[in-house]
This record gives structure tokens, C-alpha cells and sequence, in this order.
């Protein structure tokens, strides 16, 4: 019987030697990460190094070649040269897995001819089986929240990026997942629209969720996160607290990404 | 009152007769068989139209989803039934058919050796070719993102399928899909070659009996152009109610100066 304690302090995400290729190109050669209970982990990294590919893994909208990937406990293995077709079982797991791992694109991604509320209690509606009326009211909760109720009953296409991000953000919290994934989630915003985002974000951290966040926001990343990890050419070049990151002279290539951002 | 009626309705019979170059009072008293003409070819459509739409929307799902077999039987049958003109297959299926002694002696010819049946069943298999195209065309336009929100959200193939997917293609292809309905109207009138009295057959029934060409073509084709009037109208406002989630790139149309 677990004391509350060990659940606490049982890690949320284990991720052991990831691997990934497409077609040739091996494009993560064994990533290992661990997150735990409030951890906000910031993943960096320049194009090409992996660090998408490697989020999109963790909830299998990209399936790894090999490794071990755990989500609260559900734990798959992906064996090398495994066949294409998984088991039924397996296909259930991942479903699990994803309900747990709430996912923010760098597109947005709302449905369309949907509404603000619709979007945002879709999932729970025909997921986690809630009645309207409660979806309902976590939903207009959650769209308050990140500040976006006054336009609940709009359609996706009225609203500006930052707004449509927001609600994509209180889609992803509506499932009440262990786990929130970022991938790059304000580089496709206007500059002015990105602040409202990363104060929505922030206040998560500070709430205490678990997130990773693939992103290009240094300010951001150095501010909020608990451990920030560098990736390069598919491998962890700098993992670490952001002050022991940012120190220079750690690493050459992290120094030069640095500087190529800040243009 | 009723005399002023009657020689009204006896001038206009005159005139139409002799000096119009239409006789149109002609086509007034043969009003029922013109009515009986578009119940024909209005019932041959719609259910046509709706049974097509209930094989090819499944259909398209396979050959979209690209389930292994599935998506190649649908694929020759879109093939086939798309090869070849509308006539040739119900020709082969009224004609056709009847050759065969072994289904002449079966059950299906109680079906099979009615006109309106071999019609009906024509129209229905090569509108589902058709629209099978039109359904997998609006989900190849379903944006890849969206799908990947339904995946990411842990929702299982046949529940995205019927919330997101599905709704979404629907939309987008409404415009093509009104004019499959049209189209099928107008290949409706095959029906008139294989005795059926649908509109065009209320239209040549009145020029073999009377010899005069306009009147019952004519006929004809103002009924067909009233009913397809009104179902693009119909059409319109369905698209309006559905499609307002877009929005406009700007408030007024883009004129050249």
C-alpha cells in the first residue's frame, strides 16, 4: 500500500533511450528523461535537434523506434524491430497515455466548426464519459480561467492566435491530465500576442502542474522552469537547473545557439 | 360571373389552339400527367440520392482510412461504376438481366422485371461512384492538425470519426455534393427511356400522342428548371446554416480597381 508521500514523489514521466528515425535520418538517438510531481521542464534546442519529434513520442503522435516510455505508471516498451501492428491492449495503453498527457500545439489545432466551449468539452464529453452539464462547467470554468469566457460561443476562425492558443491550452486542461506537453507553443504567434500565453503558462507552473515545454522563449524558460534541457543533433547536450545551464563556457554549442537566438 | 369565367377559358382555348405558336392550354389540361411526372422523378431521387449517401459515406471512410482490401474494392468499384455512362448500366440492368434464365426464375424478379426498380437501382449504384469521390475528397481537406488534436486527446478512431472528422468533410465538401443532387436529377430522366413516367416521360407522352415537339419538352423543361431553382435555393440556405465557423478574409469582396 503506497503512503500519499511515495505517490508524491513517484515520478510523473519516465522516459528511458528514446529512439526515433525517419526513413535515414535518425533523428533521436536515445533521449532519457524523468519528470516528476511540479517539475516544469524546458526543452531547447535549434531546428532539426529532435526536441518536437521527442514530445510528440511521449504521447505517441510519433511512435519511437525503441525505448520505454511511463506516464504515471502505464508503462509501454517499444522493442527494436518490433512489427507495425500493435496489440489491442497496446492500442488501449496509448489511449490511456494520451488522456493523461495533455498536448498544446504549435498550431493551435481547435476544431474548426466547432465553438470556444465545444472545443473545450468535447474530450471530457466523449473521453472521460461527463454528462454535458458537467463538462459544461468545468469547461466555462477553465475558459474563465485563462481568460476567454466572453467568447466561449465564438468559432476558432474569429478569434485572434493568442485567444485560440488560450483555448487550445484550457482543451488540454479540461482532461485533467497528469502531464502538460508544449510543443513550441507561441512561435507561431505574433510577438504581442505571445505574453498573454506565457502569463497563462506561467500561472500553471505556479500552480504546481507537471509540463514540459519544447519552446524559443529564453526569458521564459530561464524564469519559470525547475530543470531546462538542451538538445543537440538528437542528443541531451545540457540538462540542469537554468542557472547552472545558462553558465557559460558548460558548453560551446549551447553558448552559439544562445547567441543565434537573441538577434 | 361563371359565364365571364368559361368564355375567358374558351378565347384562351381558341387562341391557343389556332394562332399561338404554343399551345399552351393543351399543356394546362394534362396537368395530372405532368404531376404524376414529377412525383416520379422526384421519389426516384431523393430515395437514389439518400441510399446512395448511405453506402458511399462508409465507402470513403475505407478508402480514405486506406484499410487494407477495402480501399481496392472500393476503388474498383468507383472505377467501374464512374466508367461507364448512366444509360449503358441501367440498360444492362432492365435489359440486360432479363437474359439470364436462372434469375428470371429467382425471387429477384419480382424486383428486377419493374422498370422503376432497374431505375432506382441504376441511379442509386452510380450516384454512390460518385459521391464516394466527393465524401473522400472533403476528408482528404480535413487539416491534418485537427485529426492530430482528436489522436492527442485520446480519442479512438470511430469517436473522432463521428464528432470531428465527419462533420468537418461534410462541410467542406457541400458545394460538390449539391451538385451531385442536381446532376442525378438530370440523369433521372434515363427513366423516361425505360417507360417510367417521370418528367421527361410526361414531356414525350404528349408529343407522341399530339405530334407537337414544344409543348411537352417544353413543359418539361421549365418543371425540371423550377424544381432545380428550388432546390439551389434550398441548397444555399442549408450552406449558410452550416458554414458559419468561416470566416472572411476581409469584410468586403476583393474588387480589382
Amino acid at each position: 500500500m503506497k503512503s500519499l508521500t511515495d505517490h508524491a514523489n513517484s515520478p510523473q514521466m519516465i522516459a528511458r533511450d528514446i529512439r526515433k528515425s525517419f526513413g535515414e535520418v535518425e533523428v533521436l538517438k536515445g533521449i532519457s528523461l524523468e519528470a516528476g510531481q511540479g517539475d516544469v521542464i524546458s526543452i531547447l534546442g535549434s531546428s532539426g535537434s529532435g526536441k518536437s519529434t521527442f514530445l510528440r513520442c511521449l504521447n505517441f503522435l510519433e511512435t519511437p523506434d525503441s525505448g520505454h516510455i511511463e506516464i504515471v505508471g502505464q508503462a509501454i516498451d517499444i522493442l527494436p524491430g518490433k512489427s507495425r501492428v500493435t496489440l489491442k491492449n497496446e492500442a488501449e495503453m496509448i489511449r490511456k497515455i494520451r488522456t493523461q498527457t495533455g498536448f498544446v500545439f504549435q498550431n493551435f489545432n481547435l476544431w474548426a466548426h466547432l465553438t470556444v466551449l465545444e472545443n473545450v468539452i468535447w474530450g471530457p464529453i466523449h473521453v472521460l464519459g461527463l454528462s454535458r452539464a458537467e463538462a459544461t462547467e468545468r469547461g466555462a470554468a477553465l475558459l474563465d480561467r485563462v481568460g476567454i469566457h466572453a467568447k466561449k460561443d465564438s468559432f476558432p476562425a474569429f478569434l485572434s492566435g493568442g485567444q485560440q492558443q488560450r483555448v487550445a491550452i484550457a482543451r488540454a486542461l479540461a482532461m485533467e491530465p497528469a502531464l502538460l506537453l508544449f510543443d513550441e507553443p507561441t512561435s507561431a504567434l505574433d510577438p504581442e500576442l505571445v505574453g498573454e500565453v506565457l502569463k497563462v503558462m506561467r500561472s500553471l507552473a505556479d500552480e504546481g502542474r507537471t509540463m514540459l515545454i519544447v519552446t524559443h522563449e529564453m526569458a521564459f524558460a530561464r524564469d519559470v522552469s525547475s530543470r531546462l534541457l538542451f538538445l543537440h543533433k538528437g542528443m541531451i547536450e545540457l540538462e540542469g537547473t537554468p542557472e547552472k545551464v545558462f553558465q557559460r563556457g558548460h558548453s560551446e554549442r549551447f553558448d552559439q545557439f544562445v547567441a543565434s537566438i537573441q538577434h | 360571373m361563371m359565364d365571364l369565367f368559361l368564355s375567358v377559358l374558351a378565347a384562351l382555348n381558341e387562341f391557343s389552339t389556332t394562332s399561338s405558336p404554343i399551345d399552351f392550354m393543351l399543356i394546362l389540361r394534362h396537368g395530372g400527367l405532368f404531376l404524376e411526372g414529377l412525383i416520379n422523378s422526384f421519389t426516384l431521387v431523393a430515395l437514389s440520392f439518400t441510399l446512395a449517401a448511405l453506402f458511399a459515406l462508409p465507402m470513403a471512410v475505407l478508402k480514405w482510412g486506406r484499410v487494407p482490401v477495402a480501399m481496392h474494392a472500393v476503388s474498383a468499384f468507383v472505377y467501374i461504376f464512374r466508367g461507364t455512362p448512366l444509360l449503358v448500366q441501367a440498360y444492362l440492368i432492365y435489359y440486360g438481366l432479363a437474359q439470364f434464365d436462372d434469375l428470371r426464375d429467382s425471387i429477384a424478379w419480382t424486383v428486377l422485371k419493374d422498370p422503376w426498380w432497374c431505375v432506382l437501382i441504376a441511379l442509386t449504384i452510380n450516384s454512390t461512384a460518385y459521391q464516394v469521390e466527393i465524401y473522400r475528397g472533403g476528408l482528404e481537406a480535413v487539416p491534418h492538425g485537427e485529426i492530430e488534436a482528436t489522436k492527442a486527446i485520446g480519442l479512438g478512431k470511430l469517436a473522432a470519426l463521428r464528432h470531428i472528422i465527419i462533420p468537418s468533410a461534410l462541410r467542406r465538401c457541400f458545394p460538390m455534393t449539391g451538385n451531385e443532387m442536381i446532376f442525378l436529377l438530370h440523369g433521372s430522366a434515363i427513366a423516361s427511356t425505360l417507360t417510367i413516367t417521370d418528367i421527361l416521360g410526361a414531356g414525350r407522352q404528349l408529343n407522341s400522342e399530339f405530334y407537337l415537339a414544344y409543348e411537352g419538352f417544353l413543359a418539361a423543361t421549365l418543371i425540371y428548371m423550377t424544381v432545380i431553382i428550388s432546390l439551389t435555393k434550398f441548397l444555399n440556405f442549408i450552406e449558410k446554416g452550416i458554414m458559419g465557423h468561416i470566416q472572411l478574409t476581409s469584410p468586403t469582396p476583393n474588387v480589382l480597381p
